[in-house]
């Protein structure tokens, strides 16, 4: 769970495997939303209509290539029912990025979304990103959240929004895609700001430095 | 451009003839480096605005030339100025005298708080200084000196660089210049005189005053008046007035009777040494013209009190020996130790626990018999107690690192639900912890990774740190850390819960220590929760079920089992059969059905629902509101069931290690997904033992509701009827959730299978906190300790309320939660944090330190206490500041006081020291000037006086140019210091 934490950012430490970084997503929401579907469209680019209900928490592998970087996914499924919310949250705290599903379909898994979105505030890490991601935007006919409500809730949370269909294989790979670039953009922003705050422990030994006589030929 | 370059580099080489000595050498590479930098020409820019040298930016650059072998350095120090277009004026500007030469005279200036020394003499914004490379080297003899001042000319001249360039001869510690700037027809000679002692002619303005006309020699009568700067400044070391406040701690009260848990729960804060040394009062007569004042060897006017401009700055005790820092430091070297418990324990301290323990049981159970209750009354002094006898066996008494009181009242302030006999729940303690829980202060575990602020595992850190840096070092921590490991078997064993941890799973967000910590506790709640059920349900007669299983038998009689438990340590768990040993853990599951054969419901295992309905119900919990079977229309109970194992980081991280090993394959998901059904099953099993004869459909009704799907049909009479069917996905044949239904048999959760080997969880725990070695327990607890020394800041600097501090905890607070987010941060940056804490800790002692001394608590009015105050933060934080009012003001009443009274000590002092050493005599008797300031003067002697002469007058023939001519002098017992610049026209003379 965290080798994430234990190198920044999965950074790996040996060279032999293939990949230059790994980041560990978690795929969120209510039960039967499409979670484990849109896995699988985008590590197998497969689809079939009903998967079995996941028991747990479940997981696939896929390595991309983003600015010359190879970075594998280690993309963590969950089970949406109540009962295996303890099981699951517990796996928050390693991952780096979280796709956070509702059924637009289904109203009851958009008014969970923000009992989701607390959940990762207080179990997952503090810099983790997060995606809001409608899925079945294919089933227009029985819509019963529209995009515009998903999106003010996505502003709300502070969270990028997608609306995607993993039948028909909508907005499935960019949503992978802006999450990993999103993580990237964190990692890289959170490398700099630590120099500044190496270089504040710096103003620390400075401030001590005024103890030091001044370098003049003062009258003291 | 290329070929432009060519013929030039020849025309070079035919000129480089006649840079044929050394000499030569060494100047045209001077007139080099003054041309890289281009410092050719009239660099003028603007007056210089008031206190510029203090608050602008100062830069400078360096190149090293030779003369023969002999290394120089180069520099030019320069205040950085906004850009003039110099363009438009360098024409105007042709026959203005030098910018330097015009600096000499500004008066903005004068007594720059922090500045180059030349920049102090000569009131230069830039200047170039060629010094011996080598620290030690030096130029010496008057020969080499004349040379290289005649080097310094004939470049300036070259070049026509109007910035001024000095040589710094004789050693770098007397800091002896001269030096010339050169302008169109007008040049300044730099010249200096360094004594050690202060010729007696010259210890006063007069003096003073005429060496600076005779070395101007001005032809002009009656002399142009001289303007006069001068700054007297005196040090204030004796602050007899205001001891310094802070003792440090009284150990021997720790250790002697009235030791209160206070004391524990607190870190100790501030300097013991006084962190401001000394006060320097610097008394200013920024302008003054010749004639208006007196100040000879017989009688000055010059005095302190009647100053235009004071001001103040404070000298900062180096490295303050502060409390707070130390106790970090030291536990954080704890760190580094190699040593375990044992060895430093000097005796293998948990291998005869088992047995002691045993023993005591055994005794207790002869007292208790025959009931097998767990005893109650148990508490921390019995645990205490036993452990110190090991500790006396092994090692004789007098060698216990921890004394017995200290060690008591560490335990009852770690475990305060020990010293009261109320039930222990766990839930209360007796905080003195106010912070709201929803503070920020509050949630810093969260950033820090440590443990809440009221928590058992923070505590610990305090107590630790305190005992380490008070009560035995290394071995009191070894000691402590051995009582709590017992006091935590004592309380698995005994069913009590450890107060101070919030209840629940283990707190990923929290350092591992207290994620096992929580991890045991609630194997603890559980094994009550189980105990306690057994005894109620004894007479349901449900233990009689099992006569042949001595597992739960021994579970059942507390003390035996505690006697197993100690014997078989960690291998306890197998008494509870190795289930969950096995990953197959569910096989295992489904296939024992030996206890349902005692219980006679065998007969239902392949049965139908029908049949199962003639069951008995079990283990509900409570009535759905809503929903009801689906085949009879019975209501629906929700199951009591078993809650899934809490997991701390380490587990979780090897669980998840174990699934992500099974690979992405559809067989790899399948398997993982069966390793994850326990879950499940227990949960199906618990169900169907609550609703005798229920469906899947009923079952995953209440589980996953979206899997049950309804639509509205009409019958064939007519009607709009319900019906309802399973989803697609839970028709898939064969898949887990149909799997795990069929399998499963009507158990209620009290007879299933334990999914939380509490027994076996406990034993590991345990074991984990035995093997920690010091090294380890300071590791897993410096979190806490920073977490602790951060809030302590915080708080003392909320006290004081000082802006840079607030910046500065922020600074650290972001700093630390990077650091210690990661596990096994980096030494060094753990000792920089400790080190910026010890910084800010030094901060407030000092701002302490000064507030007591200028009294700003004791101020009574308003507005005069708000000044106090900002003068007193500004005093921390500038180098130099102000006083309002001078002598008159507010402070400058307070500073006043605080010479006199510390004048007055030394007068008595001197007179009860009337035989004391002669040399004293000598040296006041010595100086007339020191004798004249004596007379019970308010103020002792000025450590040093500063003038500044100046005035324009044209040298050397009465019809030259008036010019710039300056004399800076400084007077202390040390030195005698004259930095004269003195321009002459060099055309018209």
């Amino acid at each position: 769970m965290a080798s994430a934490t234990d190198s920044r950012y999965g950074q790996k430490e040996s060279s032999d495997q293939n990949f230059d970084y790994m980041f560990k997503i978690l795929i969120i929401g209510n039960s039967s939303v499409g979670k484990t579907s849109f896995l699988f469209r985008y590590a197998d680019d497969s689809f079939t209509p009903a998967f079995v209900s996941t028991v747990g928490i479940d997981f696939k592998v896929k390595t991309i290539y983003r600015n010359d970087k190879r970075i594998k996914l280690q993309i963590w499924d969950t089970a949406g029912q109540e009962r295996y919310r303890t099981i699951t949250t517990a796996y928050y705290r390693g991952a780096m990025g979280f796709i956070l599903m509702y059924d637009i379909t289904n109203e009851e898994s958009f008014n969970a979304v923000q009992d989701w979105s607390t959940q990762i505030k207080t179990y997952s890490w503090d810099n983790a990103q997060v995606l809001l991601v409608g899925n079945k935007c294919d089933m227009e006919d029985e819509r019963v959240v529209s995009s515009e409500r998903g999106r003010q809730l996505a502003d709300h949370l502070g969270f990028e929004f997608f609306e995607a269909s993993a039948k028909d294989n909508i907005n499935v790979k960019q949503t992978f895609e802006r999450l990993v670039d999103v993580i990237c953009e964190k990692m890289s922003e959170s490398l700099d700001t630590a120099d500044p705050a190496v270089t504040g422990a710096k103003q620390g030994p400075q401030l001590s430095d005024q103890q030091v006589p001044p370098h003049q030929d003062c009258a003291c | 451009m290329a070929a432009d370059t060519e013929p030039e580099s020849e025309v070079f080489e035919i000129t480089d003839f006649t840079t044929a000595s050394e000499w030569e050498r060494f100047i045209s590479k001077v007139e080099e480096v003054l041309n890289d930098w281009k410092l050719i020409g009239n660099s003028s820019g603007k007056p210089l605005e008031k206190g510029i040298f203090t608050s602008g930016t100062w830069e400078e650059k360096s190149d090293e030339i030779s003369f023969a072998d002999f290394k120089f350095s180069v520099t030019h120090h320069y205040l950085v100025q906004e850009s003039t277009d110099k363009e438009g004026k360098d024409e105007l500007l042709e026959d203005v005298i030098p910018q330097s030469m015009q600096d000499l005279l500004c008066m903005n200036n004068d007594f720059p708080p922090r500045a180059h020394c030349l920049v102090r003499w000569y009131g230069l914004r830039e200047f170039v200084v060629i010094a011996p490379a080598a620290h030690s080297d030096a130029v010496l003899s008057e020969s080499k000196c004349n040379l290289l001042l005649s080097s310094v000319s004939i470049a300036l001249g070259n070049t026509g660089c109007q910035v001024p360039l000095f040589v710094q001869i004789h050693q770098k510690w007397r800091r002896m210049y001269v030096g010339e700037c050169q302008g169109p027809g007008v040049r300044t000679d730099f010249e200096m005189v360094h004594l050690r002692k202060v010729p007696n002619q010259y210890t006063h303005l007069s003096g003073l005053l005429d060496i600076f006309k005779s070395k101007i020699g001005c032809p002009l009568t009656p002399l142009p008046p001289v303007s006069i700067a001068i700054r007297f400044t005196y040090v204030l070391q004796d602050w007899q007035q205001y001891f310094w406040p802070q003792q440090p701690p009284d150990i021997d009260a720790l250790v002697g009777g009235e030791v209160g848990g206070l004391e524990f729960g607190k870190l100790p804060f501030g300097a013991c040494e006084d962190p401001i040394s000394e006060l320097h009062l610097a008394t200013t007569w920024p302008h003054l013209t010749e004639g208006i004042i007196v100040d000879n060897d017989v009688y000055s006017d010059l005095d302190p009190i009647q100053a235009p401009h004071w001001s103040v700055r404070v000298r900062k005790a180096e490295n303050p020996q502060c409390l707070l820092g130390d106790f970090v430091t030291e536990f954080f070297k704890i760190c580094r130790r190699k040593e375990s418990t044992d060895e430093i324990l000097g005796r293998s301290a948990f291998e005869e626990e088992g047995k002691e323990i045993a023993d005591i049981s055994h005794a207790l159970s002869k007292l208790t018999e025959p009931t097998p209750v767990p005893i109650h009354k148990l508490s921390v002094s019995n645990m205490v107690h036993t452990a110190k006898k090991k500790i006396r066996k092994h090692r004789g008494v007098e060698e216990s690192p921890l004394n017995n009181d200290v060690l008591n009242t560490i335990l009852l302030f770690l475990f305060p639900d020990a010293a009261f006999e109320k039930t222990l729940d766990g839930t209360t303690s007796t905080d003195n912890n106010n912070l709201p829980l929803e503070s920020e202060d509050y949630n810093l575990y969260n950033q820090f990774k440590s443990a809440p602020s009221d928590s058992l595992t923070y505590k610990l850190a305090l107590c630790l740190c305190m005992i380490n840096f008070y009560h035995g070092g290394l071995k009191g921590v070894a000691h402590l850390w051995q009582e709590f490991v017992l006091e935590m078997r004592f309380r698995w064993e005994n069913n009590f819960l450890i107060a101070g941890l919030a209840n629940g799973p283990p707190d990923l967000r929290c350092c591992l220590l207290h994620q096992k910590l929580q991890m045991l506790n609630c194997c603890i709640e559980r094994k009550k929760a189980r105990d306690e059920g057994k005894k109620t349900s004894a007479s349901d007669n449900v233990t009689n079920l099992y006569p042949g299983d001595a597992g739960k038998a021994g579970d059942q009689l507390g003390p035996d089992n505690l006697k197993e438990t100690d014997k078989e340590k960690g291998e306890v768990g197998k008494s509870w059969d190795s289930w969950s040993d096995s990953e197959e853990e569910f096989f295992e599951c489904l296939s024992d059905t030996e206890e349902l054969k005692g219980n006679g419901q065998d007969s239902g295992k392949k049965g139908g629902p029908k049949e199962m309905a003639n069951l008995r119900p079990e283990g509900r919990l409570y009535q759905h509101g809503k929903l009801t079977l689906l085949h009879n229309g019975e209501p629906l109970y929700i199951p009591v069931t078993q809650e899934p194992a809490p997991m701390t980081e380490d587990l979780l991280e090897e669980q998840s290690e174990v699934l992500a090993k099974l690979g992405t394959s559809a067989e790899g998901a399948h398997l993982r997904a069966r390793m994850q059904s326990a879950c499940l099953l227990s949960d199906m099993e618990s169900f169907k033992a609550a609703n005798p004869g229920c469906f899947l459909e009923d079952f995953v009704r209440w589980y996953s509701p979206r899997d049950y799907i309804e639509e509205e049909v009409i019958d064939e009479k007519g009607n709009v009827v319900l019906k309802g069917e399973l989803s697609a996905r839970m028709k898939i044949p064969s898949n887990m959730w149909v799997e795990a239904w069929e399998t499963a048999k009507p158990i209620p959760a009290r007879r299933q299978r334990r999914l939380f080997d509490d027994t076996r969880e406990a034993e590991k725990v345990l074991h984990y906190l035995a093997i920690q070695k010091p090294a380890d327990l300071a590791r897993h607890l410096l979190p806490c300790v920073i977490h602790a020394a951060v809030l302590k800041v915080k708080e003392e600097e909320s006290l004081e309320d000082i802006s840079s501090v607030k910046k500065i905890i922020k600074q650290i607070i972001s700093h630390s939660s990077k650091v210690l987010h990661f596990p096994n941060p980096e030494d060094k940056k753990l000792e920089e944090i400790i080190h910026q804490i010890t910084n800010v800790e030094a901060l407030i002692a000092r701002a302490r330190s000064l507030k007591a001394k200028f009294g700003t608590e004791k101020c009574e009015q308003e507005e005069e206490k708000e000044d106090l105050e900002r003068f007193v933060s500004c005093l921390l934080e500038q180098p130099e500041v102000l006083v309002t009012g001078a002598g008159r003001g507010h402070a400058g009443r307070i500073i006043h006081k605080l010479f006199v009274s510390a004048q007055r000590l030394t007068e008595s002092s001197d007179e009860a020291a009337a035989m004391a050493p002669p040399e004293e005599e000598f040296k006041r008797i010595g100086s007339a000037e020191e004798r004249r300031q004596n007379s019970v003067s308010d103020f002792p002697p000025p450590a040093g006086r500063e003038f500044i002469l100046r005035t324009t007058v044209p040298r050397p023939a009465p019809y030259s140019k008036a010019l710039p001519q300056r004399m800076y002098s400084v007077l202390t017992k040390e030195e005698f210091r004259l930095a004269g610049a003195f321009s002459s026209d060099t055309s018209f003379f």
